[in-house]
């Protein structure tokens, strides 16, 4: 009996550690770690390292609240440390293949709509293809600073192409970045076009953000992400299971007019979902990316390319942007005219 | 130049244990999060002494592992709360017979010990370490490990013989693989 409790209790000891992988430069990341608080040390210790987190816990969309007890800040700092960390690695260090999905709510005669498109983002690089419900690409555009701005509609079976990074540039609304931090979802471009309805005086959702010129590209999804979350809005809300894996959710405070929530992995702290719903007076629209972490091999590196089909007619850039637009803008501003 | 050869040969030293390293800390502290923070913790304390440490890395890193879990459990009662958030992610023993192997609840009783009771039987089965061995990682007496070992072991086999019970009640044979 003895022998056979310890043996299971060895068994079980080795099932339940069995998937542990210690993180990747842990020497480094320990390196780092040690410098930190050295220089945290120097410049006045842990209410320094607590009011850091705590101020970058409070966003780019919300304005500052309260929040929980020391030990809830204390654990979301840490979380956010993590995944601090981890997206410097991840930029431009791997590619964020994002998968968003737009629901929106039925406007008066209309009908409920959900769009699904696929994103990648990789340094300057990035590319969304827009399919229809039943499978079928409807608009493919991307960015690189080799070819500049891509757009490839399939439905038009047309396709326009303008030099420089970033979205044709737009009358840009300014962005009243608030707190000095950018909106999470400018790491989302895609997010622009269908057109979450913007609240005066917000800066959420990354829609004004998101009026990229050629010349101001938008952040990679690395970087966006890096800096919504290194200034968040964000606390630290327990474990949820995201496709098998007990994330870590991260969320916006209580009385937030936008709804933010980004879920982490745990393993390797990188964000693997984000979802971000409107709110405050406005029909709830929601958009969700997964968002999974790809090594940049050259098959992964093919996905940032925008291909123009056989057959297609070139337009001009205007023409074919257009109509996005006017789409995102129809019910946020009074006019639109893309330069 | 010295310095980073140092750095580089932890790093190496760490490719090949820091897996099993972390295994034990996880086992120590009850979560991945607790326990990749105290072997970065155990990491750094390593890494200041680095260039001139002159001893086996792996049984420093094991004694750090063990005195922090015990400290902090005494101090805070943090890897409380975090057991706490384990056992509620772990499956419930509404059938011990069945749904919940028997092996899964002694880690969740282990889990559950004293710090030092469960350092002492995660050295002794875990890291397959001598009663002298784990009295030396430990800083005690060999006598004092036997003696939270065996209390430990007590409630660990109490729970092994309510569960061959549970199951018999349950008409089932008391199957513990």
């Amino acid at each position: 009996m003895n022998t056979d409790v310890e043996i299971l209790l060895r068994e079980g000891m080795e099932r339940f550690t069995a998937d542990l992988r210690a993180p990747a430069g842990l020497t480094r990341w320990v390196v780092r770690r040690r410098r930190r608080r050295l220089a945290l040390r120097a410049t006045g210790g842990l209410a320094t390292a607590l009011t850091a987190g705590a101020v970058a816990l409070v966003a780019v969309v919300v304005p500052r609240a309260g929040h929980g007890g020391t030990g809830s800040a204390v654990l979301t700092a840490d979380v956010v440390k993590r995944v601090d960390s981890a997206l410097t690695t991840a930029d431009p260090g791997d590619i964020a293949q994002m998968t968003v999905t737009t629901q929106r709510p039925a406007l008066p005669g209309g009908t409920a709509t959900t769009i699904t498109s696929e994103e990648w983002s990789y340094g300057d690089q990035w590319r969304s293809l827009t399919n229809s419900s039943s499978g079928h690409p409807v608009d493919d555009e991307g960015f690189g600073p080799s070819v500049g701005y891509t757009l490839v509609s399939y439905l038009k079976r047309e396709w326009a192409r303008m030099p420089g990074l970033g979205y044709p540039a737009a009358p840009a609304t300014p962005v009243p970045s608030a707190h000095g931090c950018e909106p999470v979802i400018a790491a989302l471009p895609t997010l622009l076009h269908p057109g979450l309805p913007m609240q005066p005086g917000i800066a959420g959702l990354g829609f004004a953000a998101g009026l990229f010129s050629a010349s101001s590209p938008p952040a990679t999804a690395a970087r966006a992400l890096h800096n919504a979350i290194s200034c968040g809005t964000l606390t630290e809300a327990g474990r949820q299971n995201v496709d098998g894996i007990e994330a870590i959710k991260l969320t916006s405070r209580a009385g937030s007019p936008i709804s933010e929530t980004i879920w982490v992995d745990p393993g390797t702290y990188l964000p693997v979902r984000v979802v971000i719903r409107s709110a405050g007076g406005f029909p709830v629209t929601q958009q969700t990316a997964d968002i999974t972490w790809l090594p940049p091999t050259a098959q992964n590196l093919a996905k940032l390319t925008v291909a123009i089909p056989a057959g297609f007619r070139r337009v001009p850039v205007v023409q074919a942007v257009l109509p996005l637009l006017q789409q995102a803008f129809a019910r946020s501003l009074p006019a639109v005219g893309a330069g | 130049m010295a310095a980073e050869r140092s750095i580089t040969e932890l790093e190496r030293f760490l490719a090949e244990r820091a897996d099993h390293l972390l295994r034990t800390a996880v086992l120590l502290t009850g979560t991945r999060e607790a326990g990749e923070d105290l072997l970065q913790t155990a990491v750094e304390r390593l890494l200041r002494r680095w260039r001139r440490f002159d001893g086996d890395p792996e049984g420093y890193l094991r004694r750090t592992l063990c005195n922090l879990a015990i400290d902090g459990y005494r101090r805070a009662g943090r890897w409380r709360q975090r057991e706490r958030l384990l056992r509620t992610g772990l499956p419930q023993p509404t059938d011990p017979a069945g749904d919940v192997d028997l092996r899964d609840a002694l880690v969740r009783l282990l889990l559950q010990l004293p710090a030092r009771q469960r350092a002492v039987l995660v050295l002794r089965y875990w890291e397959q370490l001598t009663d002298a061995e784990t009295a030396a990682v430990l800083g005690c007496s060999e006598g004092t490990v036997k003696s939270a070992g065996s209390r430990g072991m007590t409630r660990l086999r109490e729970l092994a013989e309510s569960w061959d019970e549970m199951a018999a009640m349950s008409g089932r044979n008391g199957k513990r693989s």
